[in-house]
């Protein structure tokens, strides 16, 4: 009745692979409850990976790839039949995208049991360091991420922050690292507060930044939230330049603050941090090409993913373990895994690729490959994380100043 | 089966015995005792927490990434046991307040004030619990009992054993003169203060010993899935229970069952096949929308459940019938009905 | 901070109570008349304020798009009560099968809004409002009218539950309602008025509220509910003078605790104020500690 991941003709060891089954993405994320945009904004990286390998013609002799939806509702507690059912249940599942910060801590060690590779989407720090071998990260850590911010403000001249972070789980894992960061770099924490997710009213807690005279605030909280804060900072003090975290730069953050403070002021007092993905180049005419043929497909308004690095990450992840698959001439997650390690990091005289349908010509003309994505290249460290570097990007998707790996080490 | 569907499989039947020791204790509380708990998933979270930083090691040894109270490392099955104890005494001090002489739906309303305090206590306060992270990596009890591929069917025993433990008591506790009292106290209190019962005393009794129980099925879960944070206790979750309950059979054990296999199981895993239509994320929402009908229609085709509460006919003091329009012997029957509003 | 309550957050308070209050008189009269504790009426508040937004986005004023919230959230009431709750009372639902079937139908409007627009964020289109001090305290142009249409509902309610017959009535089958069908009250046409009262300030509070958050998504309304019961227990559920009090109490003990202590506990502490008021006065502080009483539960 149900078939396993194994079944439909993978061949294991080495043989290779002649299935012709189509294979499947599953993309375990919220879809609903408090965190139900961060499900669409992965398959908005899916879609489009799946439709350009089908355009190059599939991966081996699998011409179709699908990416299938899986609410994990964002708690633990649901979050783990959900991924035990889609492992069970899925025919020739191959890789998944997921889980967030959420449910990464309950279900990475299920995927992971059932040798199963995910590219989680989580910036919790307990994964810097881990031994789960199918677990892969292309995104930075949150703490990570902290430290760029503190860096960049410290590059700015600024010398009085105020933290102002959601008690939310996110938003907590970037607090710590910020402080400490610019702390270190010489400047001075003048408040740290945390808000309450959407109050009606944040005057009290605006009141008690207006009174610590900040130059900048750190800032990460829920578009709602953030919106409610700013709106009322601009009335009872004055707006001053914010530095936001990489979930500030979300599509529904920018609508949200944008409506409460507007575009201009937006565009004036904020940048947020974001992993750095390069804004031109081969791959990203290959992203906003695979992009454009699911146009319709994808939560809407579609022009809000084409220079969103997250879907952009979630796009080069499925790309990588097809080519992956591709390398190791087999589906299977055990045989091909290694293979997703070698195809990003590269191995000397390795040909770089930026798109699949490249790669695979490459991997056919028996070429060893390196692939180059839309977010830039990707090198995985021992725990299978790529940090990479952080760029800071305005309102408007303007992308400013990159942060070295050697400028964000001095805030440690 | 492959290995894959033994996770699965065995992972359905944890969560179903711990639906079904959830359900018991709601029905305890609603079904038997008249009380509409809207905290109860608080009490679930309290036994899961106090589970939790028991089995865990020392906060400081941890890699420094949670921070939480306690830190043990007692070994099994005394976390199971002392979270029972925590939420029953979590569950007095909520009674003394909630339990009152006030009016049923009243008592919801301060039961909801009480779980969402609890939501910000425990999001707000980081070295209790990791706050809005939660705790995770919880060590697996009696894992070095078994090899890794048997550990799945040994806490599918557990469980069971568990859930058979507590029916042995759920059921003395339902069928003894207490359960009789608490069903005919359900809607007319004034008949059984009458018979010389303190009601508020008998309710604080089932309130404290069924939420007792709702703390063992926390600790159990979270002693499998190895993780718990506030997003796992939002009060829509009691809902689901709620839900349960209704469906399988109000003031019904064996209902409860039924319900426990049919709500958070059976369809909740049933609807995770729906092909996705539309925008992505649309399936979901509207999986929702059908829980939240699923309720009313019960309660208005089958208000009595799939498995309906045995009628039990017990000899009537005829003062109870003073002062009361109703009659005690049938504690299901509705004030519309008592009152003949409905041929 | 040299006073001894800092009179900023007074102001604070009064721009959260005078949300608060609409909502919670809202709440509390209709479950005074008819004994249903709605606990849709959080995403029914999102329901109007997405109504409100969308005046708002073709171009309608402020205004306008407080009436439409108004009259969306009083018909969608009404409609509630007659094709949803009624049936079901009348069918012989009890008071707890009510409770589900009203969280019910709270679950659906705000899937059903979840479904249909999506997880977005919605804000109104307001031109940038200038702020005013007034004695110590700030607010800007909106949260003037926010206080302002607060007080004139408030009145307007108060003078309607006293001066006219409608109003009399009202009372009279909220106090008792076998009574009142008896004395000659058309109880029904009461229900209907209190339904659509209800619902309007309902419809009112979900664009005021979303006015000062500035931004809001399916959930907004229904996160804001238990506040609401909050400030209308305090009161004394079923008292529209007592929930005003209520959310007063509520709206200044936030604010004014959030300048003691972290902000994060001022939810904390309005909470405890209700529980404390609770052991000392079942009924509330404008309550009748009897009508809560279970024995005719």
């Amino acid at each position: 009745m149900l078939a396993s991941f194994a079944a439909a003709g993978i061949a294991s060891g080495s043989s290779v692979d002649t299935g012709t089954a189509a294979l499947t993405i599953g993309v375990f994320n919220p879809f609903s409850g408090p965190d139900a945009s961060f499900g669409p904004e992965q398959m908005a990286g899916c879609l489009p990976a799946a439709a350009a390998i089908e355009a190059a013609g599939g991966i081996l002799k699998h011409k179709t790839l699908n990416c299938k939806a899986s609410d994990s509702r964002g708690d633990p507690a649901d979050a783990v039949p959900a991924a035990s059912q889609l492992i069970a249940t899925t025919s020739n599942l191959v890789g998944i995208l997921g889980p967030s910060s959420d449910e990464a801590s309950a279900t990475v060690p299920i995927f992971n049991r059932s040798k199963m590779p995910m590219f989680a989407d989580t910036g919790q720090a307990i994964f810097d360091k881990n031994s789960y071998h199918y677990y892969f990260r292309i995104q930075p850590a949150d703490d990570a991420g902290g430290y760029a911010m503190a860096v960049y403000a410290k590059d700015k001249g600024y010398k009085r922050a105020v933290a102002v972070f959601g008690n939310d789980i996110g938003a907590q894992g970037t607090l710590p690292t910020v402080t400490a960061g610019f702390k270190h770099l010489g400047g001075k924490i003048a408040l740290s507060e945390t808000l309450p997710l959407d109050q009606s009213s944040y005057r009290s807690e605006v009141e008690a930044v207006a009174a610590a005279k900040p130059d900048v605030i750190f800032m990460e909280a829920d578009p709602q939230t953030s919106a409610t804060f700013f709106a009322e900072l601009q009335q009872l003090y004055h707006l001053v330049p914010i530095v936001g975290t990489t979930a500030t730069i979300q599509s529904p953050w920018f609508s949200a603050v944008r409506g409460a403070i507007g575009a201009k002021n937006l565009k004036k007092y904020y940048v947020g941090t974001q992993p750095y993905a390069p804004t031109k180049g081969p791959a990203i005419v290959a992203w906003t090409k695979a992009l454009r043929s699911v146009w319709t497909k994808v939560s809407q308004p579609a022009s809000q993913w084409i220079t969103n690095t997250y879907p952009e990450s979630n796009y080069d992840s499925v790309i990588l373990m097809a080519l992956a698959m591709q390398a190791a001439k087999s589906t299977t997650p055990s045989a091909y895994i290694r293979f997703i390690v070698k195809v990003a990091n590269g191995s000397p005289g390795a040909v770089v690729v930026h798109s699949f349908a490249q790669g695979k010509k490459e991997l056919l003309a028996g070429k060893e490959i390196k692939y180059v994505g839309a977010t830039g290249e990707i090198h995985f460290d021992r725990s299978n994380n790529s940090p990479g570097l952080f760029e800071m990007v305005s309102s408007d998707g303007q992308r400013g100043a990159v942060l070295s790996a050697a400028q964000v080490n001095l805030a440690k | 089966m492959s290995q894959s569907m033994v996770y699965y499989v065995t992972t359905i039947l944890v969560y179903l015995g711990v639906d079904i020791l959830a359900c018991w204790s709601f029905n305890l509380q609603y079904g038997v005792a008249g009380i509409l708990n809207f905290a109860f998933i608080m009490f679930q979270a309290v036994g899961a927490y106090t589970a939790a930083v028991l089995t865990l090691g020392p906060s400081s040894g941890n890699g420094g990434f949670q921070h939480y109270i306690l830190g043990w490392t007692l070994p099994f099955p005394i976390p199971i046991l002392v979270a029972g104890v925590v939420a029953a005494a979590l569950a007095y001090v909520v009674g003394l307040i909630a339990l009152r002489r006030l009016r049923a739906d009243y008592q919801a309303m301060v039961m909801l004030v009480i779980s969402v305090i609890a939501t910000l206590v425990v999001t707000n306060e980081l070295g209790l619990f990791n706050g809005p992270a939660g705790l995770a990596l919880i060590p697996e009890p009696l894992s070095s009992l078994v090899s890794s591929g048997g550990y799945p069917w040994l806490y599918v025993g557990v469980t069971a054993a568990i859930c058979v433990i507590v029916y042995l008591f759920v059921h003395r506790v339902t069928s003894s003169p207490l359960g009789r009292t608490l069903r005919a106290t359900r809607d007319n209190q004034d008949a059984a203060q009458a018979l010389g019962k303190d009601v508020v005393k008998l309710r604080l009794f089932i309130f404290v010993f069924s939420n007792a129980i709702a703390g063992i099925s926390g600790a159990l879960l979270v002693e499998f899935i190895g993780a718990w944070s506030p997003g796992s206790w939002l009060y829509v979750e009691t809902f689901v229970i709620l839900t349960a309950v209704i469906v399988g059979g109000t003031g019904n054990n064996a209902g409860v069952i039924m319900g426990a296999l049919l709500v958070p199981i059976a369809f909740n895993e049933a609807t995770r096949f729906i092909p996705p239509f539309g925008r992505p994320g649309l399936v979901d929402a509207m999986q929702w929308v059908v829980i939240g009908i699923l309720a009313p229609i019960f309660l208005w085709f089958w208000p009595r459940g799939i498995i309906p509460e045995r009628r039990r006919r017990f000899k009537v003091p005829a003062i109870l019938l003073v002062g009361s329009d109703q009659s005690p012997t049938r504690p299901e029957m509705t004030t519309a009905e008592a009152k003949g509003e409905v041929d | 901070m040299t006073a001894v309550v800092p009179v900023y957050s007074l102001g604070f308070g009064l721009v959260t109570a005078s949300i608060l209050a609409l909502a919670a008189v809202g709440f509390t009269l209709q479950f005074g008349v008819t004994n249903i504790l709605n606990l849709a009426f959080g995403d029914l508040m999102t329901a109007s304020a997405l109504v409100g937004y969308g005046v708002n986005v073709i171009g309608g004023t402020l205004a306008e798009s407080l009436l439409a919230g108004a009259v969306f959230g009083a018909i969608a009431s009404a409609l509630l009560n007659r094709y949803v709750y009624t049936p079901f009372v009348r069918h012989g639902t009890k008071l707890f099968g009510m409770v589900i079937v009203t969280l019910s139908t709270g679950i659906v409007i705000q899937n059903f809004i979840l479904g249909w627009f999506g997880a977005n964020f919605f804000s109104y289109k307001v031109a940038q409002t200038k702020t005013y001090h007034v004695v110590g305290m700030y607010f800007t142009s909106i949260q003037f009218m926010i206080m302002g249409l607060a007080i004139a509902v408030m009145i307007v309610v108060q003078l309607l539950l006293t001066q006219t017959r409608l109003g009399k009535a009202m009372r009279a089958t909220a106090a008792n309602p076998a009574l009142a069908q008896i004395s000659g009250i058309a109880t029904d046409r009461v229900i209907d008025v209190a339904w659509l009262m209800s619902g309007a300030l309902c419809g009112l509070a979900g664009v005021v509220l979303v006015l000062n958050t500035t931004s809001f998504q399916s959930t907004t309304g229904n996160d804001f509910l238990v506040v609401i019961i909050a400030a209308a227990m305090l009161g004394g559920v079923g008292r529209p003078l007592g929930a005003l009090v209520g959310a007063v109490i509520l709206g200044i003990a936030t604010e004014v605790s959030a300048a003691y202590m972290s902000p994060s506990y001022k939810e904390v502490i309005a909470f405890v104020v209700l529980v404390i008021v609770l052991l000392v006065r079942p009924g509330g502080l404008f309550g009748n500690a009897d009508a809560v009483r279970s024995s005719n539960a």
